[in-house]
């Protein structure tokens, strides 16, 4: 059913990355972006592939789902590596017209694909091990200091948590919507580009309104229950870190030595 | 002129983990005319079965009849279908959404490509039908109360003049009087214009005191399919799936065990009174007069 | 002093044109004066546009006095200093049970009130624990919320508001839109909370079968108290309630109608069991050979 759509890619298995501090895990993919844009051979790549693969071990998530994220960039990829291919100047291989193939095209073309596919697989292991809320959580806590620049990292939090919550709801709405505008002969399929548009007011003003509606109610149903921003409020689940993350923490710092050093060799 | 189902199936999720019969194996005949309760508790099918009616869903096997032509033959008109079986949704007035309430009555038979004249003709009707006064009719309808916005959204349908209408909770979160007065309306559209009327409630009184023939559903199945007074002699059955009859079968039910000569097949409050005066009156005198 | 006092309360709706000026009054509540004792039950009863919702809503300060004054154990609520008190002291529930509630996992909502009154987290924990037993939705506290019926979500919503230690819940037609079947999930677990924890409970409704296990009902109309008593008392009084485009449950209605025809029962029968009490006795005298009492 329709209400049964999770949103991001959380797979439920008991494992250490799940267990991890978000904040930790948030990091940590952040060291391995960084990572792979300072990795400059095939040393360096060899680095980020253990780092990966071991944490993809860790996830105990199957090795499936960790690639399934990489279709939606299958057309980036394709293209910026024919683009480094044939458009890298350098020593020839064959040459068809102006496009030329050289052997600094192919290494800079598998370096190219290499960082993106790591990139992607990298978040995957994050968002596939991190509930949204866990997320939210974390990015709140990490983001806590730009509080001082008056960024109000809570309320961001908590507006993003709450569009987790009525997604779902409103999907379900819309479906529900469409249906009984199409018991009124509404059609949303035929037409040209300006009759679809048109077609749609019946389906978003409804829409708007309820959306509308259920956000003063929440308004309301939230200071009923006595909220009133982030300011003296405590957690029912706070962050803490444990001894996993001080360790992955410990990993992150090895790891970026190991990867800054290859640069030298 | 009718409804046939023949053997409908509906399987949400089919070929996953979640494969689930929303329908199973469902069949029945609604003639011309008929007023039905559909009942069952929430997740029963019956709102997936009433999409089925005019073509929102479609089942994943067997046929359904509409006027004798299947709907699943190729070239069926759905359209068609749909402004000939009218069906209003739980909270009919969250789908308003035209600047006036006049407009938004018209919303129906305009997709019907018919003319103005013919479509503000109609839009009239339907709001008269309603019993929404005329001075509401240029008002927005987001401006109106709760059961008014409920009456723009079920005239919005038989603007299209369906020949059945299919209305799922008309009443919920409506008060007593408000209830009394939509369920009036829609058994007035009955009696003066014969239409098949299908009405999905939770209420077994209202249920009894309207309908001529009651279909219940349990997990996709069609579990009875007969008279209220039939039906609710069952009462025992509907407990056990979640169910109830109306107040006034139980009394009934108690007073005969009891031994009292009561007639088992009552399931309104003037039938209750009537019968039990009846049976209070001096002997010699008909039963009946009160 | 009761836990909820109102005195010769007034609300009026004022709708502004766009330069401010004052279009249109409408006055939703008309001095209304009230007491609800602390352990109470108390139903309200009133057709839609009554003025019971408004009213609810100035309980707990979501909406302050036009006129009069309304006190939450003692704390007046256009006190400013005291709002989170008498939030705190008059939990509220509302009728879309979607639209109330904050958390993606049940017992993370439950958790919300006490997060927001600034609790110890193990506190918050204990409560969370405590507040889902006495809903009875233990079960479910890891569950995503989207994934619970009608009558389990608003249980939970109760719970939430349990969570923040309340004296008082008030319920704003928690019931409206839940199935027969979770109506009654809601309405036990209500009456559970009432005679255990003693919390007083004071829930609107326009189901008449929701009012019949109350210490007390109101019925409003038209912004003010119409009828105050009883169960007994209130739905003793059949014409007056349907002149409210209210209503009364059908074991009463029968009850009514054949003491209106002449038959001796007493005046507000509720319960079947009281029906058949009453009514058993002139069947046995009219068949003394079939009918049995109750008992025999």
């Amino acid at each position: 059913m329709i209400r049964d759509i999770t949103l991001g890619q959380y797979y439920p298995v008991d494992s250490v990355l799940h267990r991890m501090d978000p904040r930790t895990k948030l990091f940590g993919t952040l060291v391995f972006i960084v990572s792979l844009f300072l990795a400059d051979n095939l040393l360096g790549y060899a680095a980020a592939t253990v780092f990966l693969f071991g944490a993809i071990r860790l996830s105990k998530v199957p090795f499936p789902f960790m690639v399934r994220g990489l279709k939606a960039i299958l057309v980036i990829l394709l293209i910026s590596v024919s683009f480094n291919l044939f458009l890298t100047p350098g020593r020839v291989i064959f040459q068809i017209g102006f496009l030329k193939l050289t052997w600094e095209g192919v290494r800079m073309a598998g370096f190219m694909a290499v960082r993106l596919i790591y990139l992607v697989i990298g978040s995957s292991v994050m968002t596939l091990t991190t509930t949204p809320n866990q997320l939210t959580d974390g990015l709140e806590k990490s983001l806590g200091f730009l509080n001082k620049v008056g960024v109000p990292v809570h309320e961001v939090s908590m507006m993003m948590s709450i569009a987790l919550r009525f997604i779902p709801i409103l999907v379900e709405e819309t479906d529900k919507i469409m249906k009984a505008q199409m018991a009124r002969g509404a059609d949303f399929e035929s037409g040209n580009l300006i009759q679809k548009a048109k077609s749609m007011v019946p389906l978003l003003v409804p829409l708007f309104i309820s959306a509308f509606r259920r956000a003063t109610d929440l308004a309301m149903a939230m200071e009923a229950r006595c909220y009133h921003g982030g300011a003296g409020r405590t957690k029912m689940k706070p962050l803490k870190y444990a001894g996993r993350d001080r360790s992955a923490y410990g990993v992150y710092a090895v790891y970026m030595i190991i990867i800054i050093g290859t640069r030298f060799i | 002129m009718s409804i046939r189902a023949e053997h409908l199936n509906y399987i949400y999720g089919a070929g996953t983990v979640y494969e689930q019969y929303a329908l199973r194996d469902v069949n029945f005949e609604i003639e011309d005319g008929q007023f039905i309760g559909l009942i069952g508790h929430t997740g029963s099918g019956k709102s997936t079965l009433i999409q089925h009616l005019n073509g929102l869903l479609r089942a994943s096997s067997g046929a359904l009849y509409y006027n004798g032509e299947n709907i699943y033959q190729d070239g069926y008109d759905m359209k068609a279908l749909r402004s000939k079986v009218g069906l209003v949704f739980q909270y009919p007035e969250h789908q308003l959404f035209e600047v006036d309430v006049f407009s938004d009555v018209c919303f129906g038979p305009k997709n019907q490509g018919l003319g103005k004249e013919e479509v503000e003709e109609r839009a009239r009707e339907a709001l008269k039908q309603v019993g929404l006064e005329e001075r509401f009719w240029e008002q927005s309808p987001f401006e109106l109360s709760g059961g008014q916005k409920r009456r723009v959204a079920i005239a919005g349908v038989l603007a299209m003049r369906p020949e059945v209408l299919i209305l799922d909770e008309p009443t919920a979160g409506l008060d007593p009087r408000g209830r009394d007065e939509i369920l009036d309306e829609i058994a007035q559209l009955h009696r003066e214009r014969h239409m098949t009327i299908i009405l999905v409630s939770h209420s077994m009184e209202d249920v009894a005191r309207y309908a001529d023939r009651i279909m219940v559903m349990n997990h996709g199945e069609k579990v009875f399919d007969a008279s209220p007074k039939e039906v609710f002699r069952h009462y025992r059955e509907l407990e056990k799936i979640g169910l109830a009859a109306p107040q006034i079968t139980y009394i009934v039910h108690n007073l005969r065990e009891h031994g009292v000569p009561i007639a088992d097949d009552i399931t309104t409050v003037e039938e209750a009174k009537h019968a039990i005066l009846a049976l209070l009156e001096p002997e010699g005198r008909t039963s009946g007069q009160v | 002093m009761g836990i909820i006092r109102a005195s010769k309360l007034i609300y009026d709706y004022i709708r502004r044109d766009e330069e401010d000026h004052v279009e249109e009054v409408s006055r939703a509540i008309d001095e209304l004066t009230l007491d609800i004792r602390k352990g109470d039950f108390v139903a309200v009863l009133g057709h839609n546009g009554s003025g019971k919702s408004t009213f609810a809503k100035q309980l707990n300060g979501i909406l302050l006095p036009t006129d009069g004054t309304v006190w939450i154990s003692g704390m007046d609520t256009r006190d400013d200093s005291h709002i989170w008190d008498i939030r705190k002291t008059a939990g509220m529930v509302f009728q879309n049970p979607d639209n109330q509630i904050i958390g993606n996992i049940v017992e993370e909502d439950v958790g919300f009130g006490p997060e927001n009154l600034g609790v110890p987290t193990d506190e918050i924990w204990k409560r969370v624990d405590e507040s889902l037993e006495a809903v009875g939705m233990t079960a479910y506290r890891l569950k995503s919320p989207n994934k619970l019926s009608g009558g389990q979500k608003q249980r939970v919503a109760i719970a939430g508001i349990m969570a923040m230690k309340p004296e008082c819940i008030i319920l704003d037609e928690p019931t409206a839109m839940l199935d027969p079947n979770g109506r009654r999930e809601v309405i036990a677990t209500l009456h559970e909370l009432n005679r255990r924890e003693h919390i007083t409970v004071l829930l609107i409704t326009h189901y008449m079968e929701e009012a019949i296990d109350a210490d007390r009902v109101i019925v409003m109309d038209d912004g003010r108290l119409v009828m105050d008593g009883t169960p007994r008392e209130v739905f003793s009084r059949v014409k007056e309630l349907k002149a409210y485009r209210l209503d009364v449950p059908q074991v009463t209605e029968l009850a009514w109608e054949l003491k209106q025809a002449g038959l001796e029962l007493s005046d507000g029968i509720l319960t079947m069991d009281e029906l058949m009490k009453q009514l058993l006795p002139v069947m046995k005298k009219r068949f003394p050979e079939q009918v049995r009492l109750e008992g025999e």
